[in-house]
């Protein structure tokens, strides 16, 4: 029998709607042998003034930020994990005893996983302009005393890696085994091996784009102006607690139904009905799950993430373009030294796999080693989050491969 | 090692041999990887490699290969010409839906392209057909006809044709006996099991 009722028993495998999934309640599950257990997030402080792409510049910043596993004598094993739009710096283990669910790419980071901290330093920090515990609009201006809003600067892809830079610096990061992210986390990860060619030996990039198409960019306003168009936005000024939680919430109710598919939908929703909707079908309420779903999903949004952030951090997605910076995506991949893997996936219709080709062509253009592989699903975007088999063994051979070519007739 | 190993590494330590050293290789329907490991190691071309399944690229990923999921005509037209010093097409031309645009693509974006495939005229798959009446099967093709891929047979007179049709230029043939090792010296159509072909634009 299919499971009807509340919306928190749907297995989940979204990018961060963390409320919407609760972890099978098992008191040690946390310490499970594959799993990094609990976690304690750190705040990194640079204290010294950051000029931002813009020419705009803050006195100082702080990045939210966890790492599992150990930098080894030759701070070489470092993998950095770089995360979407509205996820966060949590991205493996439990942060208590009760906590009902792991950090967002727990399937793939842990003792014996894909990425294995047994192995390699992992850090993952929550981006500048976030609001998660790094600096960003609703941060405190030393200036004012008051949240930036939006006369904090505005915030690119390049001074995300910058200040990521920053952090890896002074956690001693020597150079980065690898950088992973999908989505945004994969436009970080390519700018990365950009910027600092000589420090980022791999980069694994999925389900990303080195340019969003204007249909992409068209969902992403029309999440802004949900937020902009709330009168309690006014201006990007509100109080900590307040702000337009109407405007917030639909647009992610909008961006939520890009991160998924048809099919997806269907097979998770399909056209049922919530059984507390009864009979009455001449009504606005919820009806169908999928609309509870999405309230419900708008709903915890607002609770976790700000506003203004989410304008800065769409906007610094759309900009997002190296091509047109450099030329040609060829010229802007040119210094890249790194290895790279680019993973595409059938569903994802926001930034399909089309998009993730067009990286792995580049780069093999530019004469960089570089590999593209596709998998079929049908969880749209959200794809790269997948438990699959299949995605860990590759994702595991790229970064554990020896430099060696051993040579065996294995068919 | 098995016969069908066997005769793997010998194609492979042919196509080695005209493979010039540090140059640029497109392995089209690249499998696992095996010959561009073999060419890696003792050539050291830096390689890229093309083919349809998600395994098989993630199986060179594992090996430190370059490769990448697609299909091969889309893939070339997405490189200028002459991008690879030499384009491989081993033992893929059979499976190729559109052979000559494959053939002819692989000419622009390569300098050189080697061929290499069974070949269907070898005396003992006539045989083999006129008194089994049964489709092909050898160390080689070992599945019968409904576990087969699609496969387009051809043969070493075939391919020849096709060369002189199109104006493209044969730099070097080898043809090889059954058992794929010892040259074949006289009437390759009939007594040949293997062949490779270096080829070149006119």
């Amino acid at each position: 029998m299919r499971r009807r009722g509340a919306l928190v028993e749907y297995p989940d495998i979204m990018t961060d709607d963390v409320q919407a999934t609760r972890a099978p309640a098992s008191p040690s599950r946390h310490l499970a042998g594959d799993d990094v257990g609990i976690v304690r997030p750190r705040d990194f402080t640079h204290a010294g003034a950051f000029t931002f792409k813009s020419g705009q510049a803050v006195p100082g910043f702080t990045l939210r930020y966890e790492t599992y596993g150990a930098l080894n004598a030759t701070r070489d094993n470092a993998v950095l994990i770089c995360h979407a739009l509205s996820g966060d710096h949590h991205c493996a283990g439990w942060h208590s005893e009760g906590d009902g669910k792991p950090g967002w790419w727990n399937n793939l980071i842990g003792p014996s996983k894909a990425v294995d901290t047994r192995r390699f330093f992992v850090v993952c920090s929550n981006v500048l302009g976030g609001c998660q515990g790094s600096t960003g609009p609703s941060s405190t201006d030393p200036a004012t005393g008051r949240a930036y809003g939006t006369q904090f600067p505005f915030v690119t892809i390049r001074d995300m890696v910058n200040a990521q830079k920053l952090l890896l610096d002074h956690l001693g990061v020597a150079e980065l085994h690898a950088v992973i992210g999908g989505s945004m986390g994969g436009m970080i990860a390519m700018l990365f091996a950009i910027e600092y060619p000589q420090f980022t030996k791999r980069q694994i990039v999925m389900a990303s784009t080195a340019n969003e198409s204007a249909q992409a960019i068209a969902f992403n306003e029309v999440g802004r102006q949900a937020i902009m168009q709330d009168p309690a936005w006014n201006n990007g000024d509100y109080p900590r607690e307040g702000g337009p939680r109407v405007g917030l919430a639909i647009a992610r109710m909008m961006a939520h139904i890009t991160y998924l598919s048809d099919a997806g939908m269907d097979r998770k929703f399909g056209r049922r009905k919530r059984e507390s909707a009864g009979g009455e079908s001449y009504t606005f309420d919820a009806q169908f799950e999928v609309e509870s779903y999405l309230r419900h999903q708008g709903q915890s949004f607002i609770n976790r993430f700000d506003a203004n952030s989410y304008l800065y951090i769409t906007r610094a997605i759309d900009q997002f373009d190296p091509a047109r910076a450099n030329g040609s995506l060829e010229q802007a991949f040119a210094p890249i030294q790194a290895e790279s893997l680019v993973v595409g996936f059938t569903s994802d219709w926001l930034f399909p796999p089309e998009q993730n080709r067009a990286i792995a062509l580049a780069l093999l253009r530019a004469g960089k080693r570089a590999s593209y592989a596709e998998l079929a699903t049908d969880l749209g975007h959200d794809s790269f989050l997948l438990e699959s088999a299949e995605l860990y063994t590759l994702i595991r051979g790229f970064l554990e491969r020896s430099e060696t070519y051993v040579f065996d007739f294995a068919i | 090692m098995s016969k069908l190993v066997e005769k793997r590494t010998v194609d492979m330590q042919v196509i080695g041999e005209w493979v010039e050293p540090h140059s640029r290789v497109l392995d089209l329907g690249c499998g696992r990887g095996e010959l561009m490991a073999y060419l890696v190691q003792a050539k050291q071309v830096s390689a890229t490699g093309v083919d349809l399944d998600f395994g098989r690229i993630s199986a060179c990923v594992g090996r430190g290969l370059s490769a990448y999921q697609g299909d091969i005509t889309a893939f070339m037209r997405a490189f200028p010409a002459g991008h690879f010093d030499r384009v491989i097409c081993s033992r893929t031309v059979h499976e190729l839906d559109d052979p000559a645009g494959v053939i002819l693509e692989a000419l622009r974006v390569g300098s050189a392209l080697t061929v290499g495939f069974v070949n269907h005229g070898f005396w003992k798959n006539r045989l083999d057909v006129l008194f089994r009446g049964r489709k092909v099967r050898n160390a080689v093709y070992t599945t019968p006809w409904h576990e087969s891929r699609p496969a387009n047979p051809l043969t070493i007179a075939d391919f020849e044709d096709f060369c002189r049709e199109k104006s493209i230029r044969v730099a070097r043939r080898a043809h090889l006996l059954g058992d794929w090792k010892t040259p074949c010296p006289v009437l390759p159509n009939l007594l040949a099991g293997y062949a490779l072909y270096d080829l070149a634009r006119a």
